[in-house]
């Protein structure tokens, strides 16, 4: 009988584990890859509020005080 | 990092800064969530300024508790001014909103390519935000929070008073839907 383990792949340990940004809930539900296409196409969408924008709420909101 | 209850306790303490901090922090997730709903760039630009006036009033009046969900109270924020608005619009029974159309995604970022491009990108958004616009109402609320306004299923769940698993499963169905809309109109998804 062969000795168990030496040709299994080793543990990684948890910090290689890489969970920045992923959001593990839909991870586990395998959103991500069963539907890139449709999320890559969500993706073509970027909404960002202007500078100008930020500056002028900000300029509001110091003249309230 | 300073966390959102702090910055709020500092700024309620005379700290105005901190406040801007709050704002610099959240204003990505908050304006894409509101012009995913208001296609009109001017009036998005409007309740962007309200939810955050409404969320000074509100905090200076002592009406926010922190339970480490600052963002999900915001968030409630402007869902509730995007509901005034829309509201307002269906006693005034004017026009629809789906008839004004977004200079949203006029950015440097385009004006470097050239016209062609151009023109393909708008056409993919708009074909984006026609696909959205045809889900129900709660599954495209899962795909604003989550894919717009970069929340996690957690604070999605909590904003819309589902379970997480409710909330995936709207998002599954959600992703189905656009993918069958998108077989049958025949939507090309890159440019080439």
């Amino acid at each position: 009988m062969k000795p168990m383990g030496l040709t299994s792949t080793p543990f990684i340990s948890y910090h290689n584990i890489k969970v920045k940004d992923i959001d593990l809930f839909e991870d586990a539900w395998g959103l991500n890859s069963e539907f890139c296409d449709v999320i890559d196409l969500l993706g073509q969408i970027k909404a960002v509020p202007g500078r100008r924008l930020t500056k002028r709420l900000i300029e509001k909101i110091r003249k309230q005080d | 990092m300073i966390s959102d209850y702090e910055l709020i306790m500092r700024f309620i303490k005379g700290e105005q800064s901190c406040f801007e901090q709050l704002i610099h922090r959240h204003k990505n997730k908050v304006f894409a969530y509101i012009s995913l709903y208001i296609r009109d760039q001017a009036l998005a630009e409007d309740i962007f300024q309200d939810t955050f006036l409404k969320v000074i009033q509100s905090v200076k009046a002592g009406k926010y508790y922190d339970n480490g969900k600052f963002i999900s109270w915001v968030m409630r924020i402007a869902h509730n001014l995007i509901i005034d608005h829309f509201r307002r619009i269906k006693q005034m029974n004017t026009i629809s909103n789906d008839n004004y159309e977004s200079d949203l995604f006029n950015s440097k970022r385009f004006a470097e390519d050239n016209i062609e491009d151009d023109m393909i990108k708008r056409q993919i958004q708009k074909d984006v935000r026609r696909l959205i616009s045809h889900l129900p109402d709660d599954q495209k609320e899962v795909v604003i929070l989550r894919h717009y306004a970069g929340l996690s299923f957690k604070e999605i769940a909590d904003i819309t008073n589902v379970s997480i698993n409710t909330a995936l499963g709207r998002m599954r169905y959600a992703l189905i839907n656009m993918r069958k809309i998108m077989e049958e109109k025949k939507i090309t998804l890159t440019l080439n």
